[in-house]
């Protein structure tokens, strides 16, 4: 049994909900309050994975940007996956996500990209559906920060993704 | 004359050339024999013309040989590029150190020179009086640095790959440590060089954190105490020491490998 660490790094547009998906998933908490991140925050959370071994997933929530290009590109060398989070209820947030995407995987081609719609619990998911099929946007969850919904199982899928 | 005479007759008439062909010939094939049979007479013969071909192959060999060594060698370092860079860090950064020591030694031995020169006896009573040398020093007893923690970090990904702490010291977790100066040493890296220099130390009260540079990970040394240039340089020759000794591609992949070569080369230095 071995144990390893893997970066995964949480971008996309401000006010998306990145840190309380953060939050959500290290101590399962969550807050109405918005404080915009500054630069960077680093936390852990070490899962046990079903052959016994640990892994540390080093989340590192990245302020948001509208642009991943408008980034600070070093935060994200070294990721071992991407989660890029936009916000369900604000279609800017959406609507060029294939551009942001692409520039992505130009950048980082051996990076796996997450893509994750988040504030499930704000909208009518039939709706978003429809407006999702229409611009065209592949997504990997819908979930929510707000109610967990989704939230462990984005990470348990990252986790196993990365060690397969 | 008989019938017998004259056939014997035109016999040798016949073949009295060759004969002396077949003579010839007999004597020849006994001196080549006598030639190959005998060490020192074939060595007589053969060594001129090995001598020569050796001297030959000796000079025409860097011309010929040379382009294709220099372009395996180019090729070899191309393909390994990051594995060659990691070898030579180290390396490279103790001769960089010497140089940068010797300087300093003859920049030091300057002012000493000029300090010499220009003060005057009564400043060097006026200084004793002071006693101020003997404070600094009484000083530099009393803080004597402490190694209390490396950390040996990816550069890019800020993953931790080894560590070692001081048995009675303790830090929160080791990983977000790296994680968060990784960070840290971006956002500096990135606002004030231009990506072209590097964080060197962090100091915090008591503590400074001396950072290590390499190609693809760098090592934080953890300081309590004060810190001097002396201290400083005694703690990169050992960070140097280490690279050059304790790293390999085997340890930097197998953490826990990685963290008992720190805690056997760390536990027992001092600075």
């Amino acid at each position: 049994m071995t144990n390893q660490s893997k970066k995964i790094t949480l971008i996309g547009p401000f006010g998306v909900g990145k840190t309380s998906l953060f939050k959500r998933f290290v101590d399962n908490t969550f807050s109405e309050d918005y404080k915009s991140t500054l630069g960077v925050q680093i936390q852990k959370k070490v899962i046990t994975m079903n052959d016994g071994s640990q892994l540390s997933l080093i989340l590192w929530d990245t302020e948001g940007t509208i642009k991943v290009s408008e980034g600070r590109s070093s935060y994200l060398l070294g990721t071992h996956c991407f989660v890029y989070v936009f916000d369900l209820s604000r279609i800017e947030t959406y609507e060029n996500i294939n551009t942001q995407i692409k520039y992505l995987k130009e950048k980082f081609p051996n990076t796996p990209v997450k893509i994750l719609g988040n504030k499930l619990d704000a909208v009518n998911i039939k709706n978003v559906e429809v407006t999702l099929k229409d611009l065209q946007v592949e997504y990997d969850f819908l979930a929510s920060a707000k109610t967990g919904d989704k939230v462990d199982e984005l990470f348990l899928e990252i986790a196993v993704d990365l060690v397969n | 004359m008989k019938q017998t005479n004259r056939l014997e007759l035109l016999k040798e008439i016949l073949l009295n050339e060759e004969k002396e062909v077949t003579s010839e010939l007999a004597e020849k094939v006994a001196q080549l024999s006598s030639i190959l049979n005998e060490e020192e007479e074939l060595a007589k013969k053969v060594n001129p013309l090995m001598d020569r071909k050796i001297n030959q192959l000796v000079d025409e060999m860097p011309k010929k040989l040379s382009p294709v060594i220099t372009q395996s060698l180019k090729n070899e370092i191309k393909n390994s590029q990051d594995a060659v860079i990691e070898a030579l860090f180290p390396i490279i950064g103790k001769l960089i150190k010497k140089y940068i020591s010797h300087e300093m030694q003859m920049l030091n031995a300057k002012i000493n020179k000029q300090l010499a020169e220009t003060f005057t006896i009564k400043g060097w009573f006026k200084s004793k009086k002071n006693k101020s040398r003997v404070v600094d020093e009484a000083f530099l007893a009393t803080d004597k640095p402490e190694l209390i923690q490396i950390l040996v970090v990816e550069k890019e990904s800020g993953i931790l790959k080894a560590s070692y702490t001081h048995a009675d010291k303790e830090t929160i977790d080791e990983e977000l440590i790296g994680g968060m100066l990784t960070a840290i040493k971006s956002f500096v890296e990135d606002a004030y060089s231009g990506g072209n220099q590097n964080l060197e130390t962090i100091a915090y009260d008591f503590y400074t954190l001396h950072i290590q540079n390499f190609y693809n990970y760098y090592i934080v040394a953890v300081i309590n105490g004060l810190y001097t240039n002396e201290v400083k340089n005694k703690v990169e020759n050992l960070l140097l020491d280490f690279a050059a000794n304790g790293v390999s591609k085997d340890s930097i992949n197998n953490n826990e490998l990685f963290s008992n070569k720190l805690k056997l080369f760390f536990s027992d230095k001092s600075i």
